[in-house]
């Protein structure tokens, strides 16, 4: 037998590659620094058919210069792009789709593009290879989808190329790290370029180019929410989280969702949460985004410590004067970090709780409607729990008991709760016999109904009936009686089984508002720690800026 | 309960008023179950509330003996019928013979209610004049404005031609509203949902400075109870005289002077910069801040 010819095989394919890319690119950077003009040249000599391409954006900050310029090149150079990214969420995006420059797309989220990615996807004008959480995706990168390009957003940059990416850190560190150490071509688009950076975030070495864009990248502020829009139903259910929850588990690591339900919830810990004596006993621990809404309970003392997938638009100087409950840096602002997040929320929360658009009665949530990829984001790595954790706390180690009884081995169990009124908008009932995930899954040819969480990671739900304790359901049929006994009138909570229902509530398994000692009749805005946007401004003592569409003075 | 704030923007108008007055106090005039309903509403098969959207009554406040109506700001947007607008002008017909300490208009209306417009306008022209006649007989009248619909059409008349005019920030006086404006003359005359210029120009904070409304308070129904005990102890004192011909002219001289040296104003803003020396923080500034800049003791 024949020894393999060893001398013939290169291992440096990767290096030359990028090698030849860089010298086609040479003269138009000086240093590392490329003009705004000279963009698309520079991308259609670095990037070659076929490329795996991060544009990176999420659901706040985006490359957005970057994926404009890239729709500008030439279709017939670029083409049969991979695009490995968070969000396909600005119209250029899909825009590259369209124009046929892309083949094939793995991603997170599509927000704002969910219908027209459906439709190409129905035309079959795209392949997507999977939709994945953040942290799935961030992982992929590291084995099989790692981006031979990245389009990258900082605010600043020097003249080396290290770059700052301030409170709105977010994706950065994930997406540079895979590319850069596997041979790939970093570009970052930047607000500005200066002498002295107040921090470095990414250095130098690895960035190859820096344009400053034309206009600052597009920041959304997506996790605002104005108190004054909380409804009373969703300051019950918030009160029913909190002491039904909170009290009962002792919970004090946690995640919240986005959405008013869980604003109420922060907005109740000030005054109804520190009436029942609960300052220091829960929510001291956050993995969560600076929401504003919080900002009255880090007030009053009940937060020790935030860390942030991403920032908030207007929260910058409000995190920056409280860096013993934000991380920041030695310049002062805060820094996020989607990927270091969203593995913080997974293993180190005992709760996770959000709300959703449809709960099937196996407790199986979506968000997804016919005629839209939406995609899933980061809740799913929040909202599972975590078969990998090994450290114990007293409320992992209740939910364990409660899910798997006394003879099993010894395990706790993360909490995971959707809260949700009955009806949603448009008087649409929250509780289904069948998802829309399935049909969707249909027509988008897709291996698996894309599902936010599944009903076997659920442990509670929370209407304004009551809470579902999933946990301590002992049979599939008391499970779904236990769904449709706090589904209220919609047609699943109305085809309950009544007797059922009432031994359900006699062994504790649902509980009604004033089988927790709490009165509807107290479930006021009143109780609420700040009722308008204004309200938050004044209890950040004039720190928190809110932006133009959340001001009405 | 610790922390517990009620906004009296937010509340309705029997929360405001069970929350204003001396516990327990009010007696109802025209109470619910009487159901002295709209009968023009009925006609049009519209809704009907068995209060006609006011709530009127005698209470005391403070130890005070008061007559007070006030408009529910969320049924037809407080607007006044001939129901509605009767059971206000008798309650000031009443203060002539009853003579409470004061009576409190707690505003919440858009105006006329137009389902039945003429009913409406001559009731507001009754409640127009027996206002006056009240303050003529030396009782005081209080014109309370901060819910959501404000002081507008009728009722901003109405509300001005009162002894006193407390307002929150929220609250918001003027003649036509900003819909209104913006409907005649085009958004460019007024962007109704520019929801910062519409506060900017009919809130509080510019009426106040303008000195339309005489007290600025923060929004809780404390804070109006305490600002209408107050006045009055105040009155109580002074009772309010008539005016005399020549304040009647002065005052007028006064508005003449105003609509020419604020004749280009668009904005509240130009005003802030006219009188005060950090007019760009007005609008941020908590009500004990602004009124400290106005020279107000807290």
């Amino acid at each position: 037998m024949n020894a393999p010819d060893i001398s013939e095989k290169r291992w440096d394919t990767l290096a030359r590659s990028r090698a030849a890319r860089l010298a086609r690119a040479g003269h138009l950077a000086t240093g590392c620094i490329v003009s705004a003009d000279d963009i698309v040249q520079l991308l259609e000599a670095v990037i070659e058919p076929g490329d795996r391409v991060c544009i990176e954006g999420n659901n706040q900050k985006q490359a957005d210069f970057l994926a404009r310029s890239l729709v500008k090149t030439d279709p017939s150079r670029l083409r049969d792009l991979h695009l490995v990214q968070s969000v396909l969420a600005l119209p250029e995006h899909i825009d590259l789709i369209e124009r046929g420059q892309v083949s094939r797309i793995d991603f997170s989220f599509s927000g704002p593009q969910a219908a027209r990615l459906a439709r190409l996807v129905e035309s079959r004008k795209i392949a997507i290879g999977a939709i994945h959480t953040y942290l799935e995706l961030f992982a992929r990168y590291f084995v099989d989808l790692t981006p031979r390009v990245a389009l990258i957003a900082a605010q600043a940059a020097d003249r080396e190329g290290n770059l700052y990416t301030g409170p709105n850190t977010e994706d950065t560190p994930a997406i540079v790290e895979a590319t850069t150490f596997k041979g790939g071509i970093v570009i970052a688009q930047v607000n500005e370029i200066v002498d002295k950076l107040p921090r470095v975030d990414i250095p130098a070495d690895w960035v190859d180019f820096v344009v400053k864009a034309p206009t600052p990248h597009y920041i959304e502020p997506l996790f605002t929410r104005d108190p004054a829009q909380i409804t009373e139903i969703q300051v019950l259910m918030g009160m029913i989280a909190i002491k039904g929850l909170y009290a009962e588990y002792g919970i004090k690591r946690l995640n919240h969702g986005i959405g008013f339900d869980t604003a109420a919830i922060e907005l109740l810990l000030p005054t109804y949460a520190a009436d029942l004596g609960l300052k220091g006993k829960i929510c001291t621990h956050w993995a969560l985004n600076p929401h504003p809404t919080l900002i009255p309970a880090i007030e009053a003392g009940f937060v020790e410590s935030v860390h942030s997938f991403g920032s908030e638009v207007g929260m910058e100087r409000y995190t920056a004067a409280r860096p013993d409950v934000f991380f920041t840096g030695a310049d002062g602002s805060m820094r996020s970090n989607r990927a270091f997040c969203q593995a913080a929320g997974h293993y180190a929360c005992d709760l996770f709780i959000g709300s959703t658009l449809q709960i099937d009665l196996h407790g199986n949530s979506s968000t997804a409607t016919k005629g839209r990829i939406a995609g899933f984001g980061g809740a799913p790595n929040m909202g599972a729990d975590a078969r990998g954790r090994r450290h114990a706390s007293p409320a992992w180690l209740r939910a364990g008991r409660e899910g798997r009884g006394d003879i099993a081995m010894p395990r706790g169990q993360k909490l995971v709760v959707q809260i949700v009124e009955t009806f949603r908008e448009h008087m649409e009932p929250a509780f289904v016999e069948r998802l829309d995930a399935w049909e969707l899954a249909a027509t988008a040819n897709m291996e698996l109904p894309p599902v936010m969480i599944y009903g076997e990671d659920l442990t509670h739900i929370i209407t304004e009936e009551g809470i579902a304790n999933l946990l301590l359901c002992r049979t599939p049929q008391e499970r779904e009686q236990a769904i449709r006994g706090v589904a209220g009138y919609t047609p699943v909570g109305m085809a309950r089984d009544l007797r059922m229902v009432e031994n359900l509530r006699d062994r504790g398994i649902i509980r009604r508002p004033e089988d927790m000692g709490i009165r509807k009749s107290d479930a006021t805005r009143d109780l609420l720690a700040a009722r308008s946007v204004k309200d938050l401004v004044y209890a950040s003592g004039g720190l928190y800026d809110p932006p133009r569409q959340f001001r009405n003075w | 309960m610790n922390g517990l704030q009620i906004s009296y923007f937010e509340a309705s108008a029997r929360k405001r008023l069970s929350e204003l007055v001396d516990a327990g106090s009010l007696v109802e005039f025209c109470p619910p179950e009487m159901r002295q309903t709209s009968p023009h509403l009925a006609m049009l098969d519209a809704p009907l509330a068995f209060d006609d959207g006011v709530v009127t009554g005698r209470a005391s406040l403070s130890g005070h003996k008061v007559l007070i109506a006030a408009q529910e700001g969320r049924f037809n947007g407080g607007a006044v019928g001939e129901v509605h607008g009767a059971k206000i002008r008798g309650l000031l017909d009443r203060a002539l013979s009853e003579r409470p300490a004061a009576v409190l208009l707690l505003i919440d209306s858009g105006g006329v209610r137009l389902h039945e417009a003429n009913a409406g306008l001559i009731a507001i022209s009754e409640i127009m004049r027996a206002v006056l006649r009240v303050q003529a007989a030396g009782i005081p009248v209080f014109a309370l404005v901060g819910g959501s619909c404000g002081a507008f059409g009728g009722m901003g008349i109405v509300t001005r031609l009162c002894t006193e005019v407390v307002m929150s920030e929220q609250g918001r006086l003027g003649l036509s509203g900003p819909e209104v404006i913006e409907t005649v003359k085009g958004v460019e005359e007024f962007d109704s949902r520019d929801r910062a210029l519409v506060w900017r120009i009919t809130g509080g904070k510019l009426r106040r400075a303008l000195g339309e409304a005489t007290l600025l308070v923060d929004d809780l129904i404390p804070a109006f109870r305490t600002a209408a005990a107050k006045l009055i102890e105040r009155y109580r004192a002074h009772p309010p005289v008539p005016a005399d011909l020549d304040e009647l002219l002065g005052a007028q001289a006064e508005l003449t002077e105003r609509s020419v040296r604020f004749a280009a104003a668009r904005d509240g803003r130009e005003i802030w910069q006219a009188d005060f020396a950090e007019a760009s923080r007005v609008p941020e500034m908590t009500v004990a801040e602004f009124n400290a800049l106005l020279g107000e003791a807290a």
